[in-house]
Formats: C-alpha cells, structure tokens, sequence
C-alpha cells in the first residue's frame, strides 16, 4: 500500500507535451513578465534587468512546456553550484492538492543531473521524472509532484559526474 | 496524417521510458544536517498567495468577489510598515485576480507604485504598472497574476539592491500573512471546514517568523515588526496544534469539528488584526486592539503622519 506522502502525480499531457516541444526543436517562448521577471529593454520607464543565465534560460525554457498544462511558473530560481558526491537542497512549502514540476538545467550537455523531491523528514518522494540531455543543447531534469499533505518539502540538486557546474532550479505550480 | 501522430506519440513514450529507464540509483535520504543546511530562498521557499488560492480552488471554489476589499496604502514613513503593506497589497492583488476585479487590480497596482515610491524602489517599476493596467483591462488573468509576483520580486530585488534586505523579509511575511487570513476565512465559510488541510504550514510560519523576529537594529524592535513576528509565531504554534490533525478525514464530529472552527478562528483573528495594523497610517489607531500577549502598534502609531 502506498503512504500518502508517496502519492504520485500523472501528468502524461504534461510530459507528452514537454516530450513533443523539445522534439519538434521549438519550445514554447516563456515571456519574461510572465517567467523570468526581467524587463523588456524598451519597457518605459524601465532599465534594462538582468541577463539571465544560460541554466536559468532553459531552465525556464524547459518549463514554459507546463504551461500549457495550466501549470505557472514562480517568478524566481535558485542558482546553484553543483559539483559530484555534494547534493544541494532547497526548502519549500508545497500545499496539499496542487501539482508542482521542478525543472533544473545546466548548459553542460551530458551531465548526469538528478532532481529530487523529499518530505519534510528528509524521505525522497517518488514523482514523476523526466530527463533530456545533450538533444537541445545542456542537460534539464524535472520531477513532477502532487503532495498528499500541505507542509515544507525539501528539492534537491545533484550532479553524478566530476566537476562543477552552474545549475538553475524553477518550478511551476497548478 | 492520424497515422503519422499515433507514431510521434509512440515514439515519444518510448524517448520518455527510456529516459526513465536510464535513471540513476535511488537517492538516499536527507541527513540531519542536510534538512538543518537546506537552502531559504525567498523568491521559491516562500509560496505566493496565488499558490495557496490555487489548492483552495480545488476543494471549495470560494467566492473571491466576495472577499475583495479596498486596496488602502497606509500613510507612513516608517519603511518596514510600508515593506509589510507591500506584501498585504499584492496578495490582495491576487485575490483581485481570483475575483476577475480588473479595476480593483489597478487600483492596488497603484497602492503598490505609491508605498513603493516611499520605499525609494520604484524606478524599475512603473513598466510594471503600465503592465497591470494593459493586463486588467484585457481581461488577461493569468498574465496579471505572473506580473503581481513579477512586481512584488522586483521590489524586492530593488530593496536589496539598496541594502535593504530585511525590507523583503517583511514583505513576504505579510503577503503570506494576509494569504493565511484570506484562506483561513475561506475555511470557515464552510460547515465541515472544507480546505483545512491546505494551510498547515506551520514549518513556513515559524521560519518566517524567526527571519522576522532576527531583523538587526532599530527595525528589528519596531512594535509593528514584533508584532509580525509574534503573530507568525502564534500561527506557527496552532498550525502544529493536535485540534487541527488529520483535517481531511471524514466523519468527524461535532465537538472535534468545533475545536478546530475555534483554533482556526483565532488564526483568522491574529492575521486579520495584524493586516489592519500595517494598514491602519501613521498616527491613527486601528480598530481593533493587539493579540493578546503580543506589543502594541508602535510604528504605525507613533511614527509621524506624512506623506510618502
């Protein structure tokens, strides 16, 4: 019998749709009101924000794809080293009913990049994976979830190979 | 043509079993130190309003028209009240946006450029504003709600730009604040208390309130500051309360069911006085007295009435 904290999410439009747009080599443009939160240069009024990062940039790419599955994406990332053996984590609060995607990327093709989602207690959560790495240039990884319970949730970040690396995590919620 | 999608679709879950396939051993649990160690990250730790209005849309479609209120900047110089108002308006923003209140959108966007004017913060955000106004008009909701958070982030990139740091502490504590309060009411709009099990985050609460209660220098012994932290503090304490466990499970009856409609009162009660205090202006009293237990109002009452 499976706990309630081990509740999976299925969310196969999801994947079918990230699975499809990553294929056809034209992922859906995130706006960067809707996701990055910088500025249009020529917005008035406004200077020019800051670049975002190449990890952050498809990152957010990679979760644009959710969109369509009335997911929306937070207005923030969590830009992180990642170096082999030295999983980093991310505390969140996640509330029960709702669904959550948490996408990583690095701009390395060919990581071995995992992304995991733990209870409060510090017990990893079966979610659904998905992984994509090399095709579209970088490595992104995602983990989909839906909470049994509302509280605070632990993400984490690990790279499995030598060397470091500079990732970004976003995640989008429904 | 069918044909040729039925093979891409096959074709696609067969990319995607493989990837799955391919994954790595298990991962191993958190250690003790790894949960101690866990990154805070405002911008993601900390949910927005519209975050928790989402999983109350699932249980119990609350009347959000009915639940907008007036969006009313205070009049005051102290900065952390104007950081903690900021955070009250824009999750008021998305309760507007549950609401489809357009010109009630615009109204709190402009609340919002005027406290963040008196915040020295607001440059970068008049796009912003040009934005809501453009978005509230279309009907554009989804839009509106990523621009509210969008606003909200870049005033709180802004005030650590300008080492304000602690000001976003503020701002995300009164915007979960005033979320706990909007969904606390909605709960108890219902007999059974439907939507109960959404908000247990009293981990949030008491994180939140000890970032809160750890502010440096003067702000840190500001009235209405201790006053947040002493409210996210109580909140904390009945989140974890027994009264309110197992909120999901049926049958419940009468005497349990009163029990957890009283812990939620005085959440709902806590938060919503809190939220009048960071909106009630300088030099006016609120009209409702403090928690119990908990420091007056000082800056909202004592600091000078002036304009920002």
């Amino acid at each position: 019998m499976r706990k309630p904290h081990e509740k999976t999410m299925r969310i196969p439009v999801a994947i079918l749709s990230l699975m499809f747009l990553l294929l056809r080599g034209g992922i859906l443009p995130v706006s960067a009101e809707s996701a990055g939160g910088e500025m249009s240069p020529d917005a008035p009024g406004n200077p020019a924000g800051p670049v975002p990062s190449e990890a952050r940039r498809m990152a957010l790419e990679t979760a644009g794809a959710f969109l369509n599955d009335g997911f929306r994406i937070r207005d923030g990332e969590w830009a992180v080293s990642l170096s082999k053996g030295s999983p980093v984590f991310l505390q969140v609060s996640l509330f029960e009913g709702n669904s959550y995607w948490f996408v990583s990327a690095v701009p390395d093709a060919g990581t071995r990049l995992r992304i995991t989602v733990y209870d409060g207690e510090g017990r990893p959560l079966k979610g659904e994976e998905w992984k994509e790495s090399g095709k579209h240039g970088g490595t992104r990884a995602a983990v989909g979830i839906a909470p049994a319970r509302s509280g605070s949730y632990f993400v984490g970040v690990e790279r499995l190979e030598d060397s470091t690396v500079e990732a970004s995590l976003v995640y989008a919620y429904k | 043509m069918v044909t040729g999608r039925y093979f891409a679709i096959l074709a696609a879950g067969g990319a995607l079993l493989h990837t799955l396939s391919a994954s790595d051993s298990a991962p191993a649990p958190m250690t003790s130190p790894e949960r101690q160690e866990a990154v805070f990250v405002d911008a993601l730790s900390v949910p927005c309003p519209g975050e928790v209005f989402a999983a109350m849309n699932r249980v119990c479609r609350p009347n959000w028209a009915a639940l907008v209120t007036p969006a009313t900047a205070p009049v005051s110089s102290d900065r952390s009240q104007l950081a903690l108002a900021v955070g009250v308006l824009a999750a008021d923003g998305y309760v507007a946006v549950e609401a489809q209140d357009g010109q009630q959108v615009k109204n709190i966007g402009r609340e919002i450029m005027a406290l963040a004017k008196g915040l020295g913060v607001s440059q970068s955000l008049m796009g912003r504003g040009n934005s809501l106004i453009e978005f509230a008009d279309n009907g554009a909701w989804e839009a509106l709600a990523d621009e509210l958070e969008a606003t909200e982030n870049e005033v709180k990139v802004t005030m650590v730009e300008q080492k304000d740091r602690e000001l976003v502490t503020l701002t995300s504590a009164a915007a979960w604040i005033r979320g706990l309060e909007v969904a606390s009411g909605v709960v108890l709009g219902s007999e059974s208390l439907q939507g109960l099990g959404i908000l247990r985050q009293s981990s949030l609460a008491r994180s939140l309130a000890r970032q809160v209660a750890g502010l440096p220098g003067r702000m840190g012994k500001s009235g209405l500051v201790t006053l947040t932290a002493g409210t996210l503090e109580s909140c904390a304490t009945l989140l974890d309360s027994p009264d309110l466990d197992s909120p999901g499970k049926k049958g419940a009856d009468a005497p349990l069911i009163g029990k957890r409609r009283e812990t939620l009162r005085k959440i709902h009660d806590d938060t919503g006085r809190l939220v009048r205090e960071i909106l009630t202006s300088s030099g006016k009293s609120s009209p409702s007295p403090s928690p119990a237990g908990m420091q007056g109002s000082g800056s909202a009452a004592t600091s000078p009435g002036k304009n920002p």
